[in-house]
């Protein structure tokens, strides 16, 4: 009689299999490694508390993805209340690859492309980290924020643009300079 | 976690790529996971559960989750009780008028001979798919009435199955509320009980639902 409760072993596969996944875009979304690791515990709190009543259960890491989207967004708005804290920027970077290492290597860099990426609309944000560095594809992303496929199509297009943009203007004035003294 | 090929503005986005592809440092989600597991294991799914010292059947315990009763034992201690519900269900148990308020008022209401059936969400997860097919055969024999072991394998499709029958039954998670005393043997005999006292326990439940059986108290002594 030591049977297990089918829903304990269906949830434990959800931990298993998206865990790290949705860690890495908490930690993407929030660039604070406790921060993500609160809102990693929220979000599947929150799911295995709804998971026995989940009737439709074919889009599990949408659903998971969702959930972790409104925990994020729920601790950001909380914690800007609080303080804006966007300047402890050490150990931020998690073994870039040498080659790019060395473009970023400079922390104003770093503290410019997460201060760009933070400017852009909520959505936008999302889409863009959704799609480029989590692998989801448009109708997945819908599925997370409540659009259509196109319109998380154009949400990463135009998140990638205006980097494009600001990282670029931006760049025109400080990068010269740099360069030379690192050379 | 490659980052998507084929995007437009791949090049310019290089300084972003470079903030955001790597992701977190794998001791951070090794922790966070870590966490998650402890944080899992604290809440993890909960039972809940009432318990009645002095019932008319003696000492009864009733356990729901959210999808409904899932155990009632017959004469086990409360910390017997508590150990045996964690062991089987892995959960974290509570004891909680609240969560098992109707349940308990259905089966006090019931051995008091207020009320004649009951009317509660029940979870079988705690059951074989087999033991689910009997134990709902059970649940469907009208109150006063009696089958046999060999009546309700029938009646399940494996007519062989008497013996595996009574087993299942005598795993009945939910006694009284599924009325697995209402199955006796082909001779009549009361055959067994594994909750409260036994066989004693048995024929008092169905003298007071008034079961016609004859030889129903032949050879019980208290």
């Amino acid at each position: 009689m030591e049977t297990r409760s089918v829903t304990d072993a269906a949830f434990e596969v959800l931990v298993e299999r998206y865990s790290a996944e949705i860690y890495a875009y908490l930690w993407r979304l929030l660039r604070d490694p406790e921060q993500a690791s609160d809102c990693l515990q929220d979000t599947y709190l929150r799911a295995l508390r709804a998971f026995p009543r989940l009737r439709h259960r074919d889009h599990l890491r949408a659903w998971l993805y969702t959930i972790a989207t409104h925990r994020a967004r729920t601790l950001q708005r909380e914690a800007a209340r609080r303080s804006r804290r966007q300047e402890d920027l050490k150990d931020e970077i998690a073994d870039p690859r040498p080659s790019v290492a060395k473009r970023v290597a400079d922390r104003e860099m770093l503290r410019r492309v997460l201060q760009a990426v933070d400017r852009l609309p909520e959505k936008q944000k999302q889409a863009l980290i959704l799609r480029r560095y989590q692998g989801l594809g448009y109708a997945e992303i819908a599925a997370v924020q409540g659009g259509s496929p196109a319109a998380a199509r154009t949400n990463v297009h135009l998140a990638q643009e205006r980097l494009k943009n600001w990282l670029q203007a931006e760049g025109a004035e400080s990068r010269t300079p740099r360069r030379r003294s690192g050379a | 976690m490659s980052r998507v090929k084929g995007e437009r503005g791949i090049g310019a986005l290089s300084e972003v790529d470079a903030a955001y592809e790597a992701g977190p440092k794998a001791e951070w989600v090794t922790a966070a996971q870590a966490r998650l597991q402890r944080t899992l294991a604290a809440e993890g799914p909960q039972v809940f559960y009432d318990y009645l010292p002095h019932s008319p059947v003696g000492r009864v315990g009733v356990a729901a989750n959210e999808r409904g009763v899932i155990a009632l034992d017959i004469g086990l201690g409360e910390r017997d009780f508590v150990d045996r519900l964690k062991r089987r269900t892995r959960a974290g148990v509570r004891r909680s008028a609240d969560h098992v308020g109707t349940a308990i008022r259905q089966l006090e209401e019931y051995l008091s001979g207020a009320r004649t059936s009951f009317d509660l969400p029940i979870d079988l997860s705690l059951t074989s798919a087999f033991q689910r097919q009997v134990l709902l055969a059970a649940l469907a024999i009208p109150r006063g009435e009696t089958r046999t072991y060999r009546q309700v394998a029938r009646r399940i499709g494996r007519p062989k199955a008497a013996r595996a029958v009574g087993q299942a039954l005598g795993h009945n998670p939910l006694p009284i509320i599924i009325p697995c005393h209402r199955v006796l043997g082909s001779d009549g005999s009361l055959h067994g009980y594994s909750g409260g006292r036994g066989l004693a326990t048995k024929a008092w439940l169905l003298q007071l639902e008034g079961a016609r059986a004859p030889q129903l108290l032949n050879g019980i002594s208290e």
